[in-house]
């Protein structure tokens, strides 16, 4: 898409409100986290709650990036996202924000390795790794995956993958499908 | 404190226990936390929930590396435990006592950044209640038409974004409207300063946590 243009304040205000509008969403999603840990802990997969709900968390980098296509766009999605986490309830307080440079980093990645021409399958794909492969690495330090075994590890990173695929790739997909269908995005 | 100074702090604070594994440092930034949410007269309950929120992550790491990992070992379990407390509390102590426009403010005139971010994202999460709102909205239409809208439905973030591009529009006139022009120099009637105090207590902290971090390096 054109490159040259600029992000103006209502993509940001749109960016910012998508994240927020997202964090609303899975604030219900709290409870399923932490059953899911409590349901994992006697197995001793309590960490994979973590990754199965990975793809939810980082669902507004690559939407946000195939709605406004500026580079940029998908690590303030992202970003702004953990910002309006940070400020309304989220129970990680300001570490959230670290994740969310990380996250927004992975995710953005993805479209500058398609060079921001692209916006199908493969990009959704190539995001989907970038985006596991980041915030597995800063697992690895934030949550003490380095001290797991490596079979654990194994079973983690899959979890995560697919989990993020499915709603990373999938789900943004499905709701850039309806979008392009209402004839929303056109005019912006 | 300045809330960017205050930011930075906690950020760099939480780095760093993010890379070292450090009973003592965790605790130190928990035990610094609670001083200052303290000093900031926080509620009790508010205090009781960030005791109760972080205790299932927490257990369930915590279990993990001392009782399925082959090496048991209980250092890093209790120190990747008290990490899970370090952060909440850390973050807590800046999310309770800053509020967002102090922090545009700060951020706007110590850090340079640039008036659009600023006043646009600032502009966004003034929405919040009205977001909640229509979250629910959103649910109870669909309920009516006997349709049941959860957060695995594409359909809902589909409508929450329809009113996110409505509402980045409206918002956006309305700034215009009253005088706001993007990459134009501004002046501001509330000046946000970063005292020599600031920096002293940021640059003292840092230090006193280099204690415990320094510490084990040396055993």
């Amino acid at each position: 898409m054109n490159q040259k243009r600029k992000l103006h304040v209502r993509d940001i205000i749109l960016l910012a409100l998508i994240g927020i509008l997202f964090g609303a969403i899975f604030i219900g999603t709290d409870f399923v986290y932490n059953a899911l840990t409590a349901m994992l802990t006697p197995f001793g997969l309590a960490p994979m709650a973590n990754d199965l709900m990975m793809g939810l968390w980082v669902m507004a980098g690559p939407l946000a990036g195939f709605m406004i296509r500026i580079p940029g766009t998908a690590f303030l999605g992202e970003f702004l996202a953990s910002v309006g986490e940070m400020f309304f309830g989220g129970q990680w307080g300001a570490a959230t924000l670290i994740s969310g440079v990380v996250q927004g980093i992975a995710t953005e990645l993805g479209f500058t390795i398609t060079r921001y021409r692209y916006y199908n399958w493969i990009t959704l794909t190539i995001t989907t790794i970038t985006t596991t492969i980041l915030t597995f690495g800063w697992d690895m330090l934030r949550n003490g995956y380095a001290k797991f075994d490596f079979q654990l590890l194994i079973i983690l990173f899959v979890a995560r993958l697919i989990s993020t695929f499915i709603f990373g790739g999938v789900f943004v997909k499905i709701i850039n499908g309806l979008l392009s269908r209402a004839h929303v995005l056109a005019t912006r | 404190m300045n809330p960017t100074i205050k930011l930075a702090l906690i950020l760099i604070a939480s780095l760093e226990i993010s890379f070292t594994y450090n009973l003592p440092a965790n605790l130190l930034v928990i035990l610094i936390s609670v001083t200052y949410l303290f000093y900031h007269r926080i509620h009790g309950k508010t205090l009781a929930w960030l005791v109760i929120v972080p205790i299932i992550p927490a257990f369930g790491l915590f279990t993990t590396i001392y009782f399925f990992s082959s090496q048991h070992d209980l250092a890093t379990a209790s120190a990747l435990f008290t990490r899970m407390y370090a952060y909440v509390f850390a973050g807590a102590s800046f999310s309770l006592t800053t509020k967002p426009l102090d922090l545009a403010h700060s951020l706007e005139q110590n850090c340079h950044l640039p008036s659009k971010f600023a006043y646009g994202t600032l502009a966004a999460f003034n929405m919040l209640p009205k977001i909640k709102q229509t979250i629910v909205t959103i649910k109870s239409a669909a309920a009516m038409r006997g349709v049941n809208l959860s957060w695995w439905s594409p359909h809902l973030y589909f409508k929450a974004i329809l009113v996110a591009i409505n509402w980045s529009e409206n918002l956006a006139m309305a700034m215009i409207s009253h005088g706001f022009v993007e990459d134009q120099p501004r002046s501001a009637y509330e000046l946000v300063q970063v005292k020599a105090r600031d920096i002293t207590w940021m640059v003292g902290l840092l230090i006193v946590l280099q204690v415990p971090i320094v510490w084990q390096i040396m055993n």
